[in-house]
């Protein structure tokens, strides 16, 4: 009977966390229909209302075009932040006075939300896509390249001095050993600065754009549309979480293998 | 008794030496080349004091020589390794390679480190292949594959290098280390983190690579047996600061046997350094 039980274990383990994550998830939504069988519908809508918005927003189209909006201005800002972040942060690690020069400055600009750069994003840019992009690219920026940066600072001079004695010059140094050495922090960026892109894209939208998930919260919300309002917010919970589940599976299986033989 | 006998079993991964399968891309190896430490001295700065690592030291390796640098810990061989390795400007004092100012890490002089400094983002294969890549040395793969031959571990090529155990890890170092055809070795106690059992089966390996390519090699260790045993000559270091006590030529006959550490000869190499050994211990250990 024991050993049975000690057999099952590790099957009920794993049922028991996905069965105890949908219990979890399950109560959340009861509770939300209980409190909202006493509240008016304006105030909070019931899951019900929810999920037939959500078919309304499907049908006519409007949702998947908000949602294409909002994830091509992720998309861009973040691919912008992820091209530029990890070689600076590359090369402040290894030039000294470069170092010196550049890190004050992002250690002032760091602290600004992006949220505060949506006045001066509006001035310079105008309405539309390109404030939008500008702050996810801000968003995505700081997280990547402080990962990068810490990446850089962890690489061990015994790994320079074996390349130097191999022949390594400067460019290989930073392509063949620092780079390698930092992916695992820059993946671990990566993953932070999408998460980040994504949130600063709804904000954005909430004010300087015409179309988005963000745009679609602000304009249901002024029509009194709770249930509107609640699909965009479950479904950026929904879309946000898949892209970071998706990103951490691929800097496990393709991108540092060497990480995860064990 | 339980955990000699594990013991023996682990070390039974160890392949025995298998012989170069290619001799002409082996051949291409430089000799030797001569390493000169003139009157050099190290000053490192701890806590804005200066502390001197290592004061005076004038050393000569011949081409070929096989040189052994033994020591408590804390009397700078390591030091002397850096400096000889070009990883450190000496504060006083010039170092010289084939009589030419050294001034830097490079290729001419391979480095082997106590753990291993393996890249661990690159197989084993792309390890060892990464000299001859930076040195734009023909077929890189193919002269890496001959260097993991000549180590025995050919069967690993495609291996992460965490993948493999402390004893692997060092061989695939040293088939690093002599792939892009260094004429000088250094290597920093490079058995230190082995057992043993290990340790003894890669000093024998050591020789007989030594003996079929002849590279110049300085050998930090602190292991007494171990130093007599590979080196031509020994040196012993004083301690606080570092600075060369006394040499031993060892004239044990070449090729040398383990057995040989039975001998008479031997044995009284082993009580004259471990005389002077111990005094320079306390130093260290009650100043």
């Amino acid at each position: 009977m024991r050993r049975a039980r000690r057999m099952l274990a590790p099957l009920i383990g794993g049922l028991g966390s996905a069965g105890l994550s949908v219990a979890g998830i399950a109560a959340f939504v009861a509770v939300w229909a209980l409190a909202s069988a006493a509240l008016n519908p304006v105030l909070l809508p019931p899951p019900a209302a929810v999920v037939k918005a959500y078919g309304e927003l499907i049908a006519d189209g409007s949702l998947a075009k908000d949602v294409g909006a909002s994830l091509m201005r992720v998309f861009g800002g973040f691919a912008l932040a992820a091209l530029v972040a990890p070689p600076l942060a590359l090369l402040l690690g290894y030039f000294w006075t470069l170092r010196c020069i550049v890190l004050p400055l992002i250690t002032l600009l760091r602290p600004i939300p992006p949220i505060a750069w949506i006045p001066l994003a509006i001035l310079w840019f105008g309405l539309g896509d390109p404030p939008s992009y500008f702050i996810t690219a801000l968003a995505a920026f700081f997280p990547i390249f402080l990962s990068a940066f810490a990446g850089a600072q962890g690489l061990r001079p015994e790994h320079v001095n074996a390349a130097r004695s191999l022949g390594a010059r400067t460019d290989a140094l930073l392509l063949f050993i620092m780079l390698p050495s930092a992916l695992p922090l820059i993946l671990t960026g990566l993953r932070i600065g999408l998460g980040q892109a994504w949130m600063a894209v709804v904000t954005a939208e909430l004010i300087a754009a015409q179309s988005g998930l963000g745009f679609m919260i602000q304009a249901s919300r002024l029509n009194l549309e709770t249930s509107r309002v609640l699909v965009g917010m479950t479904l950026i919970g929904i879309l946000g979480a898949g892209m970071t589940a998706l990103l951490s599976l691929v800097e496990r299986r393709l991108i540092v293998p060497w990480n995860y033989t064990k | 008794m339980f955990a000699s006998s594990k013991r023996l079993q682990s070390t039974g991964e160890i392949t025995p030496f298998a012989g170069p399968p290619s001799r002409e891309r082996l051949t291409v190896v430089q000799r030797g080349s001569s390493l000169e430490l003139d009157h050099v001295s190290v000053v490192f700065r701890r806590a804005g004091e200066d502390v001197t690592a290592v004061r005076d030291v004038s050393l000569t390796v011949a081409p070929g020589e096989f040189v052994a640098l033994l020591g408590p810990s804390g009397c700078g061989k390591s030091t002397l390794l850096n400096v000889l390795a070009g990883f450190r400007r000496p504060d006083m004092g010039a170092v010289r390679l084939n009589g030419k100012p050294h001034l830097g890490p490079t290729p001419l002089c391979g480095v082997i480190f106590q753990k291993y400094a393996l890249f661990p983002w690159m197989t084993v294969l792309g390890n060892v292949a990464f000299g001859p890549r930076r040195l734009r040395i023909a077929n890189p793969k193919a002269v890496a594959r001959d260097m993991l031959d000549m180590v025995g571990l050919s069967s690993v090529a495609n291996a992460w290098p965490s993948t493999l155990s402390g004893g692997m890890q060092q061989r695939v170092a040293i088939a690093r280390a002599l792939a892009t055809r260094p004429s000088a070795l250094m290597m920093d106690e490079p058995f230190g983190a082995l057992d043993a059992q290990t340790r003894g089966l890669m000093q024998a390996e050591l020789l007989k690579i030594w003996m079929q390519l002849r590279p110049t090699l300085v050998f930090v260790t602190h292991d007494i047996d171990e130093a007599i045993f590979l080196a031509d000559r020994v040196v012993v270091m004083r301690t606080l600061p570092g600075a060369i006590g006394a040499e031993f030529e060892i004239a044990l006959p070449r090729p040398r046997d383990p057995a040989v550490m039975e001998t008479a000869q031997f044995l009284n190499y082993r009580r004259a350094i471990a005389g002077i050994i111990r005094s320079e211990a306390l130093k260290v250990f009650c100043p």
